[in-house]
């Protein structure tokens, strides 16, 4: 009996390990005339559920949207997408999200789908569409809509602190950090508990300090550069603003994502938040009379002497449609994509809050919830000479728990600027 | 012949071991292997092959993309050489010791002041036992809320928690997974020892009082050595537990700060479905299965479970 059990054991294990390494199937093993659209579960699924019924209304190949609940959004795709189950076209990041997907051969490079239809690729700003292409080949569309990180500001508290306008420099940063500690007040609210907010000060210092190309550089596999004199700079701007107390002493336990620093910042107990654009959403849906009249917003401070462009920004630039390489139905998808520049879906984003980044979007932003936060926005997004890519959407997933772990442990102190290198040089 | 007829009687289950019984009417009652056959074979696939697969997981390199790719003991030198996994494993024996510590005391108390009849006793019983149904997901989205330095408890009682950074002090966070395992818990061993404490037999107590013991005499001689067995039970459900703690870590620190709360199943997770690393995922997989029986061998051996002596004898 043993024996035979274990033959069993020995036969599961086999049909097993198939199963997880087995790789996609071919078209013929996928779903007749179904495309399966899989996108991040929230508040803009009600846009792609219209264009997927706008696109059924006329096409024989029918779309399904699947939502998949956006914290388990990228767990679920990696799982799933190199079985017969994965989806035709899916919602992504570019870059690093895609990488190791590319790197698998497991998606379709559109550039025959740009060839006929230039207006793939030219219907949007080049700084966003630039962020899908990896190795020279496009695998990315553009939809929803960009996302750059701001620093905001609550104009009452930074009023009753003195301070007229919002920091230009760096060392207007820290004047006011002392002007704020002063009033009684945290400087600067920061979710550190969820550690990608700790991130978006990096992004923003190293850019500034040492320029793009630091990153990208690192990215490219030189790791040597996080021990350049650049690197230790900006490390070191941090460490000074750390160590001025900008950041109050309890931000380890406070969240965004539960509402925690943002109403630090709406109640008047904090200066200024640094945060994606999609920061004023959040305070508009939990207190409008603040979003409307009392939130302020800037670009990052620049850095005196530093590299970077002071208009460079820093976020998502945007997230993308990328078409799996067995797809049943490439034509049909490639006409679905078409949709992401036509102006129902740029009206339709703008109405719910989003900036689409197609280059007539600029026609519609009247039509915003608030035209002209709308219209700043879209004008940093057009105008940045660089867009960089959130560092942990940059790297592909697997870094990202180094990465969080290093800024958090950076920012409260267990490790030092040769700490952070070393880490950030391990991936 | 009499003193051969005494030892049968004596023999257990009624038959002499030295003449194993041949006869179909004498094994009636005793059940054949065919009996234990589908629980064997449930167990094989839903335990014993998926602990297979793992241990060959372990020795290959997979993302979930593509074959696994086989690199030998790759992934246990890793592993050897991390400290976050050395601390990881620390970090778990002392959730274990500390929540055993903490939360055995209590439920024995509560349990055996629940096994009374007082006024009330069961209405308060049920209040106790609320925490038990809430999901542990909840229960840690609650306490998160809860303890947010600047608008929860502690912003609140700021004499007591300071600035309130509990969660971002190894120790605050070590302190704030402890209690919160121990309110979610508590009940429901609480609930055990009632159940062994209303399983004590009256006249133990009757006896004592007419020697007369008093409460805390009667208490520590009858009631405690009584729930021995019991409290074994418990112990070994608390350390599993222990080990496999892991919603609240994710919900309540996710880890952190830093590493300082990654216990190993934390870990587990983590290098598994956020770094897409599922060779050493399941390295660290088997290491807890390891573990997890040495710890439950250890407690059975020390304890004397093993013998399942009735805590009843001379009675």
């Amino acid at each position: 009996m043993s024996r035979s059990l274990a033959g069993t054991a020995v036969m599961m294990l086999g049909l097993t390990l198939a199963g997880c390494g087995g790789g996609g199937g071919d078209a013929s093993s996928r779903p007749e005339n179904e495309l399966h659209l899989a996108v991040y579960g929230d508040a803009s699924n009600k846009v792609e559920q219209a264009m997927v019924d706008k696109f059924n209304e006329t096409s024989d190949v029918k779309v399904v949207l699947d939502t998949i609940p956006g914290a388990d959004y990228q767990t679920k795709l990696q799982t799933i997408i190199d079985t017969d189950s994965a989806p035709d076209i899916f919602f992504n990041w570019g870059g690093g999200s895609i990488a190791n997907f590319v790197k698998a051969d497991l998606l379709m490079p559109l550039d025959d789908f740009i060839e006929e239809d230039p207006q793939l690729k030219d219907a949007f700003l080049p700084s966003v569409f630039e962020t899908a292409v990896i190795d020279d080949k496009s695998y990315g569309i553009p939809m929803r809509g960009t996302q750059p990180v701001m620093l905001f500001n609550n104009s009452e508290v930074l009023e009753q602190a003195g301070i007229d306008a919002p920091p230009a420099t760096w060392d207007e940063l820290l004047a006011d950090v002392e002007k704020l500690k002063a009033a009684g007040v945290t400087p600067i609210a920061l979710g550190g508990a969820d550690q990608w907010p700790t991130q978006m000060w990096f992004q923003y210092v190293f850019d500034r300090v040492a320029g793009e190309d630091l990153f990208q550089s690192a990215l490219d596999g030189d790791t040597d550069v996080w021990d350049s004199e650049e690197s230790r700079e900006a490390l070191g701007k941090l460490r000074e603003l750390i160590d001025a107390g900008a950041f109050g002493t309890n931000f380890d336990s406070v969240k965004f994502t539960d509402g925690g620093s943002p109403t630090l910042l709406s109640s008047g107990r904090a200066g200024f938040e640094l945060m994606g654009s999609w920061a004023y959403a959040t305070h508009l849906d939990a207190d409008p009379e603040f979003a409307e009249n009392v939130l302020g917003y800037s670009e990052f401070p620049a850095i005196e002497g530093g590299e970077g462009d002071p208009d460079n920004l820093a976020g998502n630039t945007n997230n993308f449609y990328s078409v799996h390489k067995d797809t049943r139905y490439p034509e049909e998808a490639g006409e679905f994509l078409k949709l992401m520049y036509s102006d129902e879906f740029v009206q339709e984003q703008i109405a719910i809050g989003n900036l689409p980044t197609t280059t007539n979007t600029e026609e519609f932003l009247g039509e915003a919830s608030n035209p002209e936060y709308a219209k700043y926005q879209f004008d940093l997004v057009k105008e940045a000479p660089h867009f960089q890519l959130s560092w942990d959407q940059a790297y592909p997933p697997e870094a990202t728990v180094t990465i969080h772990t290093a800024v958090a442990q950076f920012f409260s102190g267990q490790i030092d600027e040769d700490g952070f290198i070393k880490a950030m040089q391990s991936l | 012949m009499t003193t051969l007829a005494t030892r049968r009687q004596a023999a257990p289950g009624g038959s002499t071991p030295s003449r194993p019984a041949r006869s179909g009417a004498s094994s009636v009652g005793r059940p054949g292997f065919a009996w234990a056959l589908p629980a064997t074979i449930f167990f094989a696939l839903f335990a014993l092959v998926p602990l297979a697969a793992v241990a060959v997981l372990s020795f290959t390199s997979w993302s979930g993309l593509g074959d696994p790719e086989f690199v030998g003991l790759e992934n246990w030198k890793t592993l050897i050489a991390d400290p976050v996994m050395a601390k990881s494993l620390w970090l778990s024996l002392l959730f274990i010791v500390l929540g055993v510590v903490t939360q055995t005391p209590l439920s024995i108390l509560l349990g055996v002041w629940a096994a009374g009849n007082q006024r009330n006793r069961a209405v308060l019983s049920a209040i106790y036992f609320i925490p038990l149904l809430l999901s542990s997901a909840a229960i840690s989205v609650l306490w998160r809320a809860l303890l947010d330095p600047n608008f929860g408890i502690p912003g609140q009682l700021s004499w007591l928690f300071g600035d309130g950074n509990l969660l971002g002090s190894q120790s605050g966070a070590i302190g704030v997974l402890i209690f919160v395992g121990m309110w979610q818990f508590t009940p429901f061993h609480t609930l055990i020892y009632q159940g062994a404490a209303k399983g004590i037999p009256n006249v133990l107590y009757q006896a004592a009082s007419i020697d007369g013991a008093g409460m805390v005499r009667q208490f520590f001689s009858i009631t405690l050595p009584q729930l021995r067995n019991t409290a074994i039970t418990s112990i070994i459900l608390m350390v599993v537990g222990g080990l496999t703690t892991f919603e609240t870590v994710l919900i309540l620190t996710n880890g952190g700060p830093g590493t300082d709360t990654t216990i190993t199943a934390f870990y587990m997770y983590q290098e598994a479905f956020q770094s897409f690393d599922f060779g050493v995922g399941s390295a660290i997989a088997l290491v807890l299965v390891v573990v997890a029986t040495l710890i439950s061998l250890v407690v059975v051996k020390v304890s004397g479970y093993d013998k399942m002596n009735s805590s009843l004898e001379g009675l």
